[in-house]
This record gives C-alpha cells, structure tokens and sequence, in this order.
C-alpha cells in the first residue's frame, strides 16, 4: 500500500509541474521572456516551494486522518470518506487550474507601461494573488492540522488519564523523521536477519523525501532556464557582462581620479614619496630580471644611457604598460595603476649614470635627454662594438650561476 | 534442515588489516611530507624523486588505493562471510588478491618516485601497472562472486548491494579512463585528447570517490555499525531508495570539476544539476546511520568504535553537503583551484574514510583475537586528536581557500588587478602551517592506534578457525505474498550486478557520445598545430615532473583571469594535448598562456632557482633538468603513436622529427646565450623551455591573422 501512495505523489508533482514547463516553452516563443525577469523568477520560485510545502501538509493532513483515531471517529460519524484528502485534492485542483490561466497571462497583455520590477502590472499582481492565495491555504490546512491533532491529543491524554496508562511520548526526532519509536519497534520489525542485523521498515524521512523531490524540481528549472528557455546567461554571455561592466566602472572612477595618466601626459615624478613608491614597485616586480640596481640580468641594463624602446619618460612609461611580449617584456597595465607605472618609469630614470656592479652591456640607442637619437649610434653597431668591450663580467656572473 | 558446518576464513581478513594499518601511516607521512614542503621548499631536498610534483601523487594514490583500498578489503571479507554465511570461494584467489594488491601499491610507489605517470589525477601509473589492477581487480569479482553463488543465505544484505556495485563500476570506470596507447614500457599516451580527456578523466576521477571511497563504505558502514550498536537499521526502504538513487545519479556529476572550463555548456549544466540531486541519496546513507542509533546513543559515550563511527558518518554528511554546494556554478568560481577544494576532500577522506576504517579496527582486531583492546584510554585519545586534527587542518583551509580566491579576483578601481600571485602565496603561509599541525596530530593519532593494536593483538589468541552452521539453501523459493517487491532482486545476485552496471552506465555513455561525435561541441581552430618534437619531449618533462599538481593550464573566462593570463581557453586549443593537463589546483600561476611572457633565459633562471626570477617562491627546485640530457630515444615512437592517436604529423615524419628537435634546440641554446647563459642543446631544460614557449601561442597566432585581414 505504501509504494502506491507514493506513486500517486510522484503522480502529483508532475500533474503540476507540467503546466509550468508548458509554461517555460510558452514563453520561450513570447519574446521577451519573463524568465529573464529576476522578479517573475522569485515569484515563480515562491510559488513552487509554497506548492511543495501544501502537497506536504495536505498528505499530513491525509495521514493523520487515516490515522486509526480518526478512522474510528469517522466510522462512529457514519461519514464513509476522508474529508481532509479532498481538501488537499480541491486546492491541488484549483491551484493548476490557476497555473493553467496564467500560461495565457502574458499573452492577455502586451504592450503595457504599467510596469512593476519590469513586470507588467497584471502578471505581477496575478502572481502575487496565487501566492497569497496557497498561503491561505496553508494556513488552512496548518490550522486543520493543529485542530485534528489537539482533538485527538486531548481526547488521547483523557483517555489516558482515564486508564492511567502513561502513553509513549513520540520525540520531536521521530516526529520530524515520521519514524515509529524506539518502543514500539517491533512492530515494524522485518523478517530479515543477517548474520544478527535486523532492518525496520520505517518510511522516508518526509523532509529528507520532499527534499529530494525538490532537488530533482530545480534540476529541471535550472535545465530549462539554461538549456530549453534560454533565459540563462551562459559562461560567455556572463564573461562579456562582466567585462563590459568593469570597463564601465573603471572609465567613470577614471574621469574623477586625479591619478589618470597615460603616455602622452606621464611626466616625471621627482617628489621622494613617489620615488620611493616607484622603488618598492621596481623591487617587487623588475627586479628579478632587471637586477636589484638597475644593473640587468634577464632584462637590459637601467643604468646606462641606452635603451631599446626609448629612454624618454614617455616610452618607458609604454614599455612598461604594454611589454614587448616578443622581447620577453610582459605587459604591467593589468598588474599596476598608470600612478604605480608613472612612479616605477620615474624611479627607473634615477638610475642612470648610478654604475652599479656587474652591470649588463648596453642594448640599443643611445638616449640623449632632449630626445632625439644621437646621430650614428646604430642599434647593432653599439651592441657590438660594446660587447667586445664589457662583457666578461656579465656573462662570468650569468655562467656562475649557471654552472652552481 | 540440516546444518551444515563451515569455517570463515579470517586469516585473509587479518592480512588486509595489518596492511591498512601498514598503508596508513606511509600514505599520511607521505601527505605530511607535501604539506610541509609548501612551507619548506627546501624538503624537496632539490632531488627529482622528493619533488613535491612526485609526492603529491605518491600521497594521494597511497591513501586512496593503499590505506582505504585495503580497509575496503578487510571489511568486504570479514563481513561479506558473515552476510552470505559461507567462507571465501576460494584461499587461493584471496592470497592472490591480497600479494596482487600489495604488488601494485608497491610498484606504484616505485614508478611514480621514478616519474613515470601518466599524468591523470588518481590514475597516474602507467599502462602496466593499469593491466595488472584490472586483473586484481577480477580475481577480487570472481572470488566475490564465487562466494555469493555459495552463500547460505537467501537474500543479499544492503551492504552486499554496495560491494556489488563498487566491483562493477571500479571495473568499468579504470578501464575506459585507462585507454592508452603505450610507447614503452613506461610511457604511454592517453587515447582521448583535451576536452574529451578531461570529460573522462573527471567521470573517472569524481566516481573514484563515489565508487571507491563512498559506495565501499557504505557497505561497510551498514555492516558494522549495526553490528557495533547492537540495533536493527532504520529503514529497509530508505536502504532500497538510496542505494539506487546514489548509483544512478552519481556518475553524471563528474562534470562539476570542469565549471567554466572549457568544457561545453551543457555538460557543465548537467554536472551542476545531477550534482544537486545528489544531495538527498547521499543523505540517505547517513541518516539510515545515524538513525540506526536511536536508542544507543548512551552507548556511544562509552564506546570509542561508536564514537569513530557516528564521526565518520556525520564528517560524511557534512562532505556530501558541500559537494552539491561546490557544484553550483557561483560557488564553484570562488573555490575552484583553491585550498578549499584540499579543505574539502580531507573532511571527506579524514573523517569518513579515516575514522570508518578506524572504528572498524578498532572492533575488529579485538574479535579477531579474542580478547579486550589493550588499552581504551588510547584510543580514546586517538579519538580526540584525531577530531582535533581534521578541525585543525581543515578550518584554516577553507579560510585560505576563500582568502585566495578573494584576492585573485581583487580589482583596484582603475581596474588593475589588486595582487600578485606571488602575494596570494606568501598570505598562504600560516593558514598551510596550520594545516600542516593538524595533519601531524592525526599522523599521531594513527601511531598511537597502531601501537595500541600491536599490544591488542599480543595479548590476544588468532582465532584463525572459527566454526559456523548454516542451513543450506533449497532449490526453490516461494515468496511470502506480503514480500517487498524489492526481495527479488535481492534473491538474484547476477541481475543486481547487471542491473546495476545498466544505471551506472547510463550517466557516462550520455554525456560522452555527444562530446567525442558531435563536432560543435569542439569547435576547431585552424591556428593550432601539433607539437613540435623537441615541444612534445618537453611537455613529457612537464608530465614527468607532475607540474599539473601545482599548475592548472585552464584560464576560466572571468575579467579576474582574463587580466591576469590572457584570452580564456577554447576547447580548440587542446585537441592535440594527449593527456590534457588543466589541473586541478593553484598553488602556483596558470600557465595555459605562459608562451613569450618571459624570456628563455628567465626560464632557464627560473628552474635553476624559483626565487631568483620570483622572490619568496615555494616552487621546488629543478636543477636536473640542467645537468640531465634529453633522452630522445622514443622520439620516433612517440610520434608515431601520436600518429595513431591522429595527430596529423605529415607522412613518415617520425623519421625527420629528430633533425627539426636539434634544429629548435640550437635556436633555444643560441637565444639563452645572447643573455649569457651557456648550455648545450641536448639537455632536458631545453625541451622544456620550448614548450613552455610554445603554451597559449597558437591561438595569438590567430589573432594576428585575424588582424591582418
């Protein structure tokens, strides 16, 4: 008997879960969608779980009244049915009826400006009548509920009274579990026996049950809002949104921030607050590569008057923004502000003329500070011409390392 | 009826138990080794066999294949005997079983010390030793079976139903993920490529938990907790309900561990959907546990195998709730690559696997020497600083998960990222310290177990012979009408074996044939081209050295990563990577794209010493691949292989492949010079600067053709 119980709540759900996919393909063809409304979601989803909750208390309501207590009282009344199952039937009956109308909903009114959270005036007010509407009920069938229980307590502990039997007190555990006591667990003892385990043949806990069943419901609406609907953003669409709106943000903090510099308006920082911040940027993130003082390593030499990509404050400024990827030199701009490349480009033009040990031979042009090339001083003839003059302490400091 | 007398054997038993203790202890020295060489580079003792690359796999296949794998064993043969009231099929294929086992985890330690992987979590050992557990593994059916044909009992017990299943979905699972096209003896490559290979390796890896770590479990905790509380279990029907629902929806979810990868769209969703109805099945086998308590609860002041089992099942209720929580797509963005994920999976293998296995021992051992553990205030004491442990690993964790993933993401308001990698790592240290006490209080936990054992089974007598009776079963069987519909099957052991092969293959073979037959959900791009061999010997380094365990190659589309790496990955770009290798977790930076963001030389630099080219590196150091020369000795059948595996190298290039990898290592060595580094070109570092060079490129290339036109 019990499997069929349960096969008629499986029943059940689906009987009202139909109409809401109908209802997801509906609106699938009604452009736009409501299910790309977060407020028609929320309400959708109130919806659902207040049907979960009556189809839970109108089958505690079915329980108890099939409950050896009120099948004698029912008999005694001479009334052959169960009321209280029909109540659960009437207002299952009513509410998919309503779910029915609401498919046409959105149909009924279009082009309305009375507009609520983005939802036309009808379907949220439409909406918010059923909600109010399986509140009522539940507090319905909570209140028939309680009265069918505190009958059938009272009637129960004056009976008791009367045999001065003390009765099982059920605990609020097994309650919430519907499991049979401990005391009574004979009764649903099972003929099995192995190797001295015995099983009871309590049913499913009904919160663990109706979770399970309300799971499998979200399966299903999160496989239509994403997958049938297309009402869901997928990782691209979500990826574009994001960046779409931190450029937004960036380019609105940016028209107010004092600190926004690019290559064309950069100057040289010379405050020792600046310089020091440019310092602690260059030690944390050059460097590795660059070399404590400048000297270079991986990366050119900073403290002579040659450079690869330009030796104004503007193109190492860029340099440092953009990388020369090719060259081994990443792009900063993701990791520092233009303040921090502004400071860093600053500090790295201290170091001129410092003459740190083991510096690397030069690479590139000569840089003069009014900003023009000097005339001859070609990229390869001075790195090579250089090259036989310096190198022996580089590269015995590079093979040093090599050979450790 | 008459009686018939047996004997169980539990000799086989004893020899499982003694190697679980065994395993332990080596599976967790091993994981504490790793954990404090996160916070000691220097425990990587700069050898190749101590690497942190080669003892994280080391850590996690002694855990789980050793130390749990054994426990299984032990259980399944102390209790299967029992429930079936029949001895082993047979002493001969038990021995085998259990020196084949033991021949395994010791071949595995030895090969993966050695660097030979495949470079697939959880199933790293090569092919070999692959064939080899797949015939363990059918000696361990087979005796299983054997048994079960024999038993005197009508019906199979619930925890029979969980063996069952666990034999034929591990048998099913390893081999499918296992496919691989051996080279030689120790090396070989995966069959399935990239987006595919992951789809499988994470249907293997997400049901190796399942079938491995939980349905076995289960089993067993349904034999020995009724039998430790002296109580009926809960619910038959809640066991029927469970066990199917838990089988069947189990494996759909391995998709979940490729959230915003670039795995397609809807097999994430189905990942994220089954992985949410997953929640209540697995809830079944803890509430059918605890329940079973009611009215013992008493007891379970008083009894420490009590107090480990409801510990164990509640630290398994608690993993199961997070799994589902993981699997949501915005959880799983903040967790993902994260300690969290570490944080994770030890509630699961601490609490429920660790303290399962030792609540049964402590049962066990007594019984099976007929006599009173030695001493209860010991293992009282286990029992606390072993909590205590898993509190104190995992607490700090899941703050430095959260911290990570925080910090990764951060955005200073003109839209640079806020940190460093490199200060996401040093922020680790003291959360990984912590970590690394509470690993080593359950380390002592376990020693203090093993020496109130040892003193156990001194005072106590083996009882190696012990006598039982049963009726034998009658031929025909006439069903009570009032039976459970459910009885049937439970009288039919080979349709519950092929029943349950039909459900837990159903999950797997939907959210395959789409993957590997329907083009679009791997669209290709025409920039990307096979490796080049000294690339392709590079990135066999790469696998060899386990760079995977610390690395993912997997940029996730969110602006934090984007920023950070580079363009997101595509699933075009992993058509040729046999096996994939995005990873898992982020201790150090996503490499997908690290291809021209630095020179040769700082590469060269880099692995010498991390902390040269990045200060306050944790990264061991890999000075071999200095010394060593490439061994290009399988070149040709390297590439011939990947030929195979359709790799479209142009005909008869095996032959030429070795002039084009000396050609690019000159290039590489020449390059290395002009920043002063001299080398030669045949040494392995070589190898691996080229295809470190070469990550991510192709699809720039695109880019700039795009652009150009």
């Amino acid at each position: 008997m019990k499997t069929k119980t349960q096969k008629s709540k499986m029943w059940l759900l689906m009987f009202v879960g139909m109409p809401l996919i109908n209802f997801a393909q509906e609106a699938q063809v009604n452009e736009p969608s409501c299910f790309s409304n977060t407020l028609f979601n929320t309400l959708l989803a109130i919806i659902v779980i207040l049907v979960i909750v009556i189809v839970g208390m109108a089958n505690a309501v079915k329980n108890v009244s099939q409950s050896e207590y009120f099948q004698d009282k029912i008999k005694k009344a001479k009334a052959g049915n169960s009321g209280s199952a029909k109540i659960g039937a009437v207002a299952l009956f009513m509410f998919s009826a309503l779910m029915a109308n609401a498919q046409e909903a959105p149909v009924a009114v279009e082009a309305n400006d009375w507009l609520i959270g983005g939802l036309d005036m009808f379907t949220f007010y439409f909406m918010l009548g059923i909600i109010l509407l399986e509140l009522f009920f539940i507090f319905g069938l909570y209140y028939a509920l309680k009265g069918m229980l505190v009958a059938a307590e009272a009637e129960k502990s004056a009976e008791a009274a009367l045999k001065k039997v003390k009765p099982v007190e059920k605990t609020i555990f097994d309650k919430l579990n519907a499991a049979v006591e401990v005391e009574r667990e004979q009764e649903i003892m099972l003929d099995h026996d192995y190797d001295g385990i015995k099983e009871l043949d309590n049913d499913l806990p009904p919160w663990w049950k109706y979770g399970f069943y309300l799971t499998i419901v979200v399966a299903v609406f999160y496989l239509i809002h994403y997958h049938i609907s297309g009402t869901g953003d997928l990782q691209e669409a979500e990826y574009n949104m994001e960046v779409a709106k931190a450029k937004a943000e960036v380019e609105a903090y940016m028209k107010t921030a004092a600190s926004n510099v690019d290559e064309t308006t950069v100057k040289m920082l010379d405050g020792a607050s600046d310089l020091e911040s440019g310092k602690q940027v260059y030690q944390a993130n050059c460097a590795a590569c660059h070399g404590k003082l400048g000297e270079g390593g991986v990366g050119p030499n900073f403290a002579d008057e040659y450079w690869i990509h330009g030796g104004s404050i503007q193109d190492i400024f860029k340099t440092v923004k953009y990388g020369f990827a090719d060259k081994g030199m990443k792009a900063w701009k993701e990791d520092l502000s233009p303040m921090q490349i502004a400071q860093v480009t600053s500090f790295i033009r201290t170091l001129k003329g410092t003459n740190p040990p083991n510096g690397k031979a030069p690479q590139g042009d000569l840089y003069k500070e009014d900003g023009t090339p000097a005339a001859g001083d070609s990229t390869t003839v001075v790195t090579d011409s250089l090259k036989v003059v310096v190198p022996v302490d580089s590269l015995a400091k590079a093979s040093a390392v090599v050979k450790k | 009826m008459e009686l018939e007398k047996f004997r169980y054997d539990n000799k086989i038993v004893k020899m499982f138990a003694y190697a679980t203790i065994l395993w332990s202890l080596v599976g967790m020295l091993a994981g504490l080794l790793a954990a404090l060489q996160l916070v000691l580079p220097a425990l990587n003792f700069d050898l190749p066999y101590t690497s942190f690359g080669r003892v994280r796999p080391i850590h996690t296949n002694a855990i789980i294949f050793a130390f749990v794998g054994n426990g299984i064993f032990m259980g399944v043969y102390y209790s299967m005997q029992r429930l079936l009231k029949a001895r082993m099929f047979s002493d001969m294929l038990s021995k085998i079983h259990f020196w084949g086992w033991q021949l395994i985890i010791v071949l595995a330690a030895l090969t993966l010390v050695l660097g030979y992987t495949t470079g697939k979590e959880y199933a790293e050992l090569e092919w070999p030793i692959d064939i080899l557990i797949t015939l363990v593994w059918v000696v361990f059916g087979w005796n299983m079976f054997g048994t079960i044909l024999r038993r005197r009992e009508r019906h199979l017990y619930v925890a029979i139903w969980f063996y069952i299943a666990t034999f034929v979905t591990v048998a099913m699972l390893h081999i499918v993920n296992s496919i691989e096209i051996p080279v030689s003896l120790t090396k070989s490559y995966s069959w399935y490529a990239g987006v595919q290979d992951a789809l499988v390796q994470w249907w293997y890896g997400h049901n190796a938990v399942a079938f491995f770590l939980t349905t076995p479990y289960l089993g067993l905790m349904y034999y020995f907790l009724p039998k430790a509380a002296n109580r009926p279990v809960f619910s038959y029907r809640l066991s029927i309900i469970h066990f199917w629902a838990l089988i069947f929806i189990y494996i759909w979810a391995g998709p979940h561990h490729l959230l915003y990868t670039a795995t397609p769209d809807w097999a994430q969703s189905l990942g994220v959907v089954f992985s949410i109805m997953l929640l209540a099945p697995s809830w079944g086998g803890m509430i059918n546990g605890l329940l079973t308590l009611r009215g013992a609860w008493d007891r379970v002041r008083d009894s420490v195998v009590l107090k480990f089992l409801v510990v164990a099942v509640t630290a398994y209720g608690m993993a199961t709730f997070e799994g589902p929580m993981l699997s949501l797509k915005n959880v799983n963005a903040i967790s993902h690559f994260t300690d969290w994920t570490i944080a994770h999976v030890h509630v699961g293998a601490l609490g429920w696997n660790g303290f399962l296995t030792f609540g049964i021992l402590y049962w066990l051992i007594p019984r099976l020497f007929q006599t009173k553990l030695y001493s209860d205030k010991l293992a009282n004491m286990h029992f606390w600083i072993g909590t205590l442990g898993i509190v104190v690993y995992a607490v700090p964790l899941y703050w430095a998960g959260f911290m990570q993933s925080s910090m990764w993401k951060d955005f200073t308001p003109e839209g640079q990222l806020k940190w460093q990698f490199m200060d996401t790592v040093t922020k680790m240290m003291p959360f990984y310290i912590a970590r690394a006490i509470g690993g080593t209080l359950y380390l002592i936990g376990a020693i203090v177990m093993t020496y109130n054992l040892i003193k156990t089974v001194k005072i106590g007598n083996f009882l190696e012979v012990e006598e039982a009776e049963a009726p034998a079963l009658s031929g025909e069987y006439h069903s009570h009408s009032k039976d459970h519909w459910h009885r049937w099957i439970e009288r039919k052991p080979v349709q519950l074996m092929v029943l349950s092969l039909i459900v837990v293959a159903i999950g797997g073979i939907i959210e395959f044939v789409p993957a590997f037959l329907v083009k679009s959900n791997i669209p290709t791009i025409s920039s990307v081209k096979p490796y080049t061999p000294l690339e392709l010997e590079g990135r066999d380094i790469y696998v060899r050295e386990g760079c995977y365990v610390c690395h993912s190659q997997m940029i996730r589309p969110f602006r934090s990563e984007t920023a950070r790496y580079g363009e997101y990955s595509k699933a075009g770009e992993f058509v040729y990577d046999h096996p994939f290798q995005w990873g898992s977790k982020r201790t150090g930076p996503d490499l997908a794209r690290i291809g021209g963001k630095y020179p040769d030389s700082w590469h060269y630099n880099h692995m010498l010493d991390p902390t040269s080219m990045s200060p306050n590196s944790i990264m061991p150091p890999y000075s071999w691949l200095l010394d060593d020369d490439l061994n290009t000795s399988l070149l040709r059948g390297k590439i011939k292989a990947m030929k195979t595996l359709g790799v479209p190298y142009p005909e008869g290039y095996e032959d030429k492949a070795i002039d084009d990898l000396n050609k690019q290592a000159e290039e590489i060595t020449t390059n290395l010079k002009k920043d002063g580094i001299e080398t030669a070109s045949s040494k392995e570092i070589i190898a691996l600067i080229a295809y470190l060079q070469r990550m991510g490129k192709d699809i720039k290339a695109e880019n700039k053709e795009v652009a150009n036109k």
